[in-house]
């Protein structure tokens, strides 16, 4: 995550993070349609496995075709089972299960899967992990270009992002090194009761050095380069908003990482009425305060990814 | 990455070396809010214990760094240190880091510690640190030196009705790169226990 790209290549951002119900879907599905009517190539990916239900909140009815007529070859090209929506230029693909399964399996099937998905026609493709903490959805969330955690502010969203985050830096963590012994070690600190009394990153960071100096530099430069974005959800004061800033300080003390504050999406009543509508919040309602919050954060991204691919 | 322990006192309180006085505030207020035993953003992620030492590091990286003559020290030691260290060690070591002193049981300076609320003598030890005298205030202000005086100095009878008092606080916040809405609250709280303690 993070790393620099060619220019030509689209972009992937994942939205994971928090818990059940804290609004990735609806950012999700949001966010794609304000950077479609940017005049960027949107593709939204859904896998949510414990709910998917992006297209729901597109508008759009329970899809005939998914990602796994694709992957039992009942359709040739990927770009077949890609769903139109009413935004031009934004199209949906669902198959959760599918989708995670292949990033479970041995490397062929995966490396088949994640080609297919590159050489898809689109400038960014938006995936909708849900609120899972599996091994698949934190390696989908680290090979993605930028990931994007989605907060309210309430003591478990806050919780369970934390647990997401942990898992997966330890996880980015892990993947960088060889040796066993530091392995070894990386995984006893994800456990805070841990027997070789590690009790953060710092820590961890330290021990490996004893044991290793070329690893110990390997995993200081992932913790580097280790730079998830953070999105308050619901915010209904300033001092909800100011919780985010809070999370990136206590995120850079603990994980000694950068976390990027993207913005913040307000309380808004609308977001309720136009998702019982099953209409987009933004095509709706697009002066309504949330929608605003939304589109002011897809301004923000696409800027970015315009300058660089670096986040 | 580097511990508490280690960081710089302007790495503690996230500002840069060159902050002005009212960055270091505001920098502290965001700290001591986030750093808080309460705080929402903390408490699954640290231990008591590790808060604590993050507590008494914001303390003493503000005392120190709101002190002109101690934060001109620290800087001229600090970059000696760096200079010493720029000729003996390689460029990803050169940065300077916090000497390890005990923590400030007892501060010659009085600091706005976490959970002193925000009245007049607050707000009067946090402007002088800043070395903004009164007189600039009411010029950034336009809020009267007699009002501001008798903000700072607690003076109930003379305070200003309550809907006025309200729109000086947030000026005077303001003007110290405080947090307004909390200032406003956190003193007509205060003059609310002291004329509970004056009512018979």
């Amino acid at each position: 995550m993070g790393s620099t790209q060619s220019k030509d290549r689209k972009a992937i951002w994942t939205i994971g993070g928090g818990k059940g119900g804290s609004g990735k879907s609806f950012i999700t599905a949001n966010m794609g349609i304000c950077l479609s009517k940017l005049g960027s190539r949107v593709i939204l990916i859904d896998a949510d496995l414990g709910g998917a239900n992006l297209h729901t909140f597109l508008g759009v009815s329970p899809p005939a075709l998914t990602l796994s007529d694709f992957i039992k070859k009942r359709v040739k090209n990927l770009h077949e089972v890609l769903i139109p929506t009413e935004v031009q230029n934004l199209l949906l693909l669902t198959g959760a299960q599918d989708l995670l399964n292949a990033m479970d399996s041995k490397n062929v099937q995966k490396r088949k899967l994640l080609r297919s998905i590159q050489h898809l026609e689109a400038d960014y493709l938006l995936v909708d992990l849900g609120g899972g903490n599996s091994i698949s959805v934190l390696d989908f969330f680290l090979m993605s270009d930028g990931g994007i955690l989605v907060v309210t502010p309430e003591p478990t969203s806050i919780e369970n992002t934390y647990r997401f985050l942990k898992s997966a830096f330890y996880r980015r963590l892990r993947q960088s090194v060889s040796s066993h012994a530091v392995r070894t070690l990386i995984d006893g600190a994800m456990d805070r009761k841990n027997e070789i009394a590690i009790q953060n990153p710092y820590e961890l960071i330290k021990a490996v050095r004893q044991i290793n100096e070329e690893e110990a530099r390997k995993i200081e430069m992932e913790v580097e380069t280790f730079q998830p974005n953070l999105i308050l959800n619901q915010v209904r004061s300033r001092k909800d908003i100011e919780i985010g800033f809070s999370i990136r300080s206590a995120c850079q003390k603990y994980f000694g990482i950068r976390l990027h504050y993207l913005g913040y999406v307000v309380y808004d009543q609308d977001v309720g009425y136009s998702v019982r509508r099953r209409r987009p919040l933004v095509l709706e309602n697009a002066h309504s305060r949330a929608a605003q919050c939304v589109s002011e954060i897809a301004s923000k991204l696409a800027s970015r990814h315009q300058m660089s691919f670096q986040f | 990455m580097k511990g508490i322990d280690e960081q710089t006192y302007y790495e503690i309180l996230e500002v840069s070396p060159t902050a002005t006085s009212k960055e270091i505030q505001k920098a502290y207020e965001h700290a001591k809010e986030t750093f808080h035993a309460d705080s929402l953003a903390v408490y699954s992620l640290f231990t008591e214990q590790e808060i604590h030492e993050i507590q008494v590091a914001i303390e003493e990286a503000y005392r120190v760094l709101m002190d002109e003559s101690s934060r001109k020290s620290y800087d001229q030691s600090h970059f000696q240190i760096f200079d010493k260290q720029h000729l003996e060690t390689p460029p990803e070591m050169q940065v300077p880091t916090r000497e390890k002193k005990p923590p400030p049981a007892s501060v010659e300076v009085p600091v706005h510690v976490v959970g002193e609320v925000y009245r007049g003598k607050t707000l009067k030890q946090i402007r002088e640190r800043m070395g903004i005298d009164l007189e600039t205030v009411a010029q950034e202000t336009r809020i009267n030196m007699k009002t501001l005086e008798w903000i700072e100095g607690e003076d109930l009878e003379k305070l200003p009705p309550l809907v006025y008092l309200k729109g000086f606080l947030k000026g005077y916040a303001q003007s110290l790169g405080l947090d307004p809405l909390k200032v406003v609250e956190e003193y007509l709280l205060f003059l609310e226990e002291e004329k509970k303690k004056i009512a018979p």
